[in-house]
C-alpha cells in the first residue's frame, strides 16, 4: 500500500521554490540595505533583475521631485541617455510590460519602445513611483509568468526603499556640506573683519585679502585694484603678462555686480574682455563702499576648474566690499594722521620762530626800530634780529631761510645761534659775512640757502655799515623822496664757500631817513589773480608815510598789503623791519 | 587671542613644519614666514604635519596656495599629514585634495618623497 510505503514523499516543488524565492528576496534585501552608497545599489539591483530575467540591457530612472524621471543608470543601453529625463504621466493603474500599453493615452511609452524595452517596472513607496527600471534584450523571450511578475515587482519594491533611504542620506550630506560652506564662508568674513579691524596697514591688509581669496576661491592667479585719483591701479597682483593699462581697468570700475569674464560685454572696449582673459582672469569683483566700485578683485581659473558660480561671486563681493572698507578706513585713518602731524609739525615750527624772534628791540638813542612777522600757515622761516653790540654799535638783521616748516625754523635757529656767537668777536661785517657763510655751508651741506642783510648801525655817528648776501634790496626813503637800494655785498649765504670776499658798504644817515628792510614775503603777496604787490607800491606805501614813525610805516604797509591780497592766502611768511632815523 | 606657533624639523631632505593651534588671518603670516624661510634656504620638499592644528581658515588655505607653485617649480611638494576631520573638512570644502598631497601619516608622506627621488 503506498500508504504503508516508507518512500519519502517527494517535496513539495511549489512550496520549495516559494521558499528559495523568498530567501533570494531576503538576501538581496539585506544587500542593497547594507550600503548608502547609491551607485552600488543601483548597480547591483540592474545586475540582480538582468540576471533572473536574463536579459542584457537594464536602466535605472530615477524621479526628479516633478513628473519626471531621470535616467540614472544603464547597462546595454545607449549611453548617450545618461542624465535624459522623461515625464512619465499618466499612469497606467497597473504596469509591467510595454507591449499591452497604448501610445495614444501613454505617449511617453516611446521613449522606451524607442529603446527596445520590454518591462518596465515601477519602484513604489506608498502608492508613488520614486521610479522606474526598464529591461530589454531578453535572452529567452519566453512569456513572464504570473509568478515571475509578482517576484519581479517585489524586487523593484524593495529596492525602491533602499533607494529612497540612500537618496535622503545623500541629500542630508549634500545640505550639510552647503551648510558647512556657508559656516565656511561666514567664518572667513568674520576672521577677515576681525583682523582688518586691528590692522592699521594698508600693505598689510592687501596681503591677507590675497590671501583669503587664494584660500577662499582657490586661485593662484589673482589682481587687485584700487581707485587711486582718476585711476584703477594695480595693487598687488600674480598674473602671467604685464599688468592691463589703467585706462582698461577704469572701463571695469563702471561696472556694478561680479561678473565671470566670459560673459563680459563693453561697447566701447571689445578688447578688454580678450586682454582679461590674455592674463587669465576669469572673474571680477568689484570692491564697493556706499555703492562706488573703489576697487577691483580679479581672479584667475579655480584649482577644482570649476567655473565660478553666481554664489561664489556674490561671497566675493562681499569678501571684497568688506575689504574696501577696511582699506577705505585705513586710508582716512592715515590721511588724517598725516594732516595732524603736518599740523602738530607746523605748530612746533612756528613756535620756534616766534621764539627766535626778539621779543623786544632794544631801544636805540636817535633811533626808533620797529618789526614784524606774520607767519604763513606753512612758516616759512623768516628771521630778523636786533642786537646792542656796544655802548654806541647795534647790529641788525633779516633774513630769509629757504624752505618752510620745521626744517626752516632749525636752520633759521641755526644761523640766529651762529650770528650771536660770532657778532661779539667783532670782526669786520664783511669777513664775519663770510664765516657765517662758510658755516652755514657745512651745516646744511649746500642743501638749503638764506638771504641775508645786516648792518651795524653807530648810533653817534650816524652810520651803518651793511652787507648784504642776497637778500632784496632794503630800501632807504630820503625826507626829500629819493630812494636808495642798499644792494652791496655778495652771494646768500650756505650755498658755496666764500671765495669771493663780501662787499661792505657804510652809508651815512640824515635825520628823517627811513630804512625799510622786507622779506618776499611782502613783495610777493599775491592777489586772487596771482599778482604780485611789489616793490613799486611797497616803495610808494612807505613814501607816502615817510613823515610817520617806524611802528606807523609797519602798519600802513601791512594795511597796504592787505588790501592788495584781498583775502588770498598767503604761502610766505611777511616780514619787515624799519628803522627811522632822528639825528 | 587665538594661538599659532609653527616649529621646523629636518627629515634629511625634507623639512616638517608642526603645526599648532589657530591657523586664522591674524596668524597666517607666521606660516608665510615659515614657508618664505624654507624657500630662501631651497628647501622644497615640504611636510607640514597638522596633527595639533585645531581650526584652520581661508587665510590659512591661501598660504598654501601662495607657495605651491614656487615649491612644485623647483621640484618639490607640500604634503599635508595628520589632519584632524574637522580641519580636513575645511580642505575638502574649498577643494584642495585635488591638487595637494594628503595623507594620514607623516610617515607616509616621508615614503612618498623618499621613492620620488629614488
Amino acid at each position: 500500500m503506498a500508504r504503508e510505503s516508507t518512500e519519502p514523499t517527494p517535496p513539495d516543488t511549489r512550496t520549495y521554490e516559494s521558499l528559495f524565492e523568498h530567501q533570494a528576496l531576503f538576501d538581496f534585501s539585506k544587500i542593497i540595505n547594507s550600503s548608502l552608497d547609491r551607485k552600488f545599489i543601483l548597480n547591483h539591483i540592474l545586475l540582480t533583475i538582468m540576471g533572473k530575467m536574463v536579459s542584457v540591457k537594464g536602466m535605472v530612472l530615477l524621479g526628479d521631485g516633478a513628473d519626471g524621471y531621470v535616467v540614472t543608470m544603464l547597462k546595454g543601453f545607449d549611453g548617450d541617455l545618461l542624465n535624459e529625463r522623461v515625464s512619465i504621466d499618466p499612469l497606467p493603474d497597473q504596469l509591467f510590460t510595454l507591449e499591452d500599453l497604448d501610445e495614444g493615452r501613454f505617449p511617453w511609452i516611446r521613449f522606451f519602445r524607442d529603446q527596445q524595452a520590454e518591462v518596465l517596472l515601477p519602484m513604489v513607496i506608498t502608492d508613488k513611483p520614486i521610479g522606474f527600471l526598464a529591461f530589454g534584450g531578453r535572452y529567452a523571450r519566453k512569456q513572464i509568468t504570473p509568478k515571475e511578475k509578482t517576484y519581479f515587482l517585489s524586487l523593484a519594491n524593495i529596492s525602491a526603499t533602499a533607494v529612497e533611504k540612500s537618496r535622503t542620506i545623500e541629500e542630508l550630506r549634500q545640505v550639510n556640506r552647503q551648510l558647512d560652506m556657508k559656516l565656511q564662508e561666514l567664518n572667513t568674513l568674520f576672521d577677515l573683519s576681525k583682523e582688518f579691524g586691528s590692522l592699521l596697514d594698508a600693505e598689510k591688509q592687501i596681503r591677507l585679502l590675497v590671501l583669503t581669496l587664494m584660500g577662499q576661491a582657490g586661485v593662484h592667479r589673482y589682481m587687485i585694484c584700487q581707485q587711486s585719483g582718476p585711476d584703477m591701479r594695480p595693487v598687488a597682483s600674480r598674473i602671467d603678462g604685464p599688468e592691463p593699462q589703467t585706462r582698461l581697468l577704469q572701463d571695469l570700475a563702471r561696472i556694478k555686480r561680479p561678473f565671470v569674464v566670459d560673459n563680459l560685454v563693453i561697447r566701447n572696449h571689445p578688447e578688454l574682455r580678450e586682454v582679461l582673459k590674455g592674463i587669465g582672469m576669469q572673474a571680477v569683483v568689484p570692491m564697493q563702499v556706499q555703492g562706488e566700485t573703489r576697487g577691483l578683485i580679479l581672479l584667475g581659473e579655480k584649482m577644482t576648474k570649476e567655473p565660478f558660480s553666481p554664489e561664489n561671486l556674490e561671497f566675493l563681493a562681499s569678501l571684497g566690499n568688506l575689504a574696501m572698507i577696511s582699506l577705505e578706513n585705513t586710508r582716512l585713518f592715515r590721511e588724517a594722521i598725516e594732516k595732524q602731524r603736518l599740523e602738530d609739525e607746523l605748530m612746533i615750527a612756528r613756535e620756534i620762530q616766534k621764539g627766535l624772534l626778539p621779543a623786544v628791540l632794544p631801544a636805540i638813542p636817535g633811533i626808533s626800530l620797529a618789526a614784524d612777522n606774520i607767519s604763513s600757515k606753512q612758516v616759512g622761516g623768516d628771521y630778523y634780529d636786533a642786537l646792542k653790540l656796544s655802548e654806541t654799535e647795534w647790529v641788525i638783521a633779516i633774513g630769509d631761510v629757504s624752505g618752510k616748516g620745521t626744517p626752516a625754523a632749525l636752520l633759521m635757529a641755526n644761523l640766529q645761534a651762529t650770528i650771536r656767537a660770532l657778532v661779539p668777536l667783532k670782526f669786520p661785517l664783511d669777513e664775519l659775512t663770510g664765516r657765517v657763510n662758510d658755516l652755514m655751508c657745512e651745516n646744511t651741506g649746500g642743501t638749503k640757502f638764506v638771504t641775508f642783510f645786516w648792518g651795524i648801525l653807530d648810533a653817534y655817528a650816524g652810520t651803518l655799515r651793511y652787507v648784504n648776501a642776497g637778500h632784496n634790496y632794503p630800501m632807504l626813503i630820503r625826507l626829500d623822496g629819493s630812494v636808495r637800494r642798499l644792494d652791496k655785498g655778495g652771494i646768500i649765504l650756505g650755498v658755496m664757500k666764500t671765495e669771493i670776499p663780501y662787499e661792505i658798504e657804510t652809508i651815512q644817515l640824515t635825520p628823517g631817513d627811513t630804512l625799510v628792510m622786507f622779506t618776499d614775503g611782502v613783495s610777493e603777496a599775491m592777489d586772487r589773480d596771482w599778482r604780485e604787490y611789489g616793490e613799486v607800491q611797497l616803495e610808494g606805501a612807505v613814501r607816502s608815510h615817510k613823515e610817520e614813525s617806524a611802528d606807523q610805516i609797519i602798519e600802513a604797509v601791512y594795511a597796504d598789503v592787505v588790501r592788495h591780497v584781498g583775502g588770498a592766502p598767503q604761502s610766505d611768511d611777511i616780514t619787515m623791519m624799519v628803522l627811522k632815523y632822528s639825528g | 587671542m587665538s594661538e599659532f606657533n609653527v616649529q621646523q624639523r629636518e627629515h634629511g631632505e625634507i623639512s616638517v613644519l608642526d603645526l599648532k593651534g589657530y591657523l586664522d588671518a591674524h596668524t597666517a603670516p607666521k606660516l608665510e614666514d615659515a614657508f618664505q624661510d624654507l624657500l630662501a634656504a631651497a628647501r622644497f620638499n615640504i611636510i607640514v604635519n597638522c596633527r595639533d592644528l585645531s581650526y584652520i581658515s581661508s587665510a590659512g588655505l591661501g598660504v598654501f596656495m601662495a607657495f605651491i607653485e614656487e615649491v612644485r617649480k623647483n621640484e618639490g611638494d607640500i604634503k599635508l599629514t595628520n589632519m584632524t576631520p574637522k580641519v580636513f573638512n575645511v580642505f575638502d570644502l574649498l577643494g584642495f585634495p585635488l591638487l595637494y598631497d594628503i595623507t594620514n601619516e607623516e610617515a607616509e608622506a616621508i615614503r612618498k618623497f623618499t621613492e620620488k627621488r629614488k
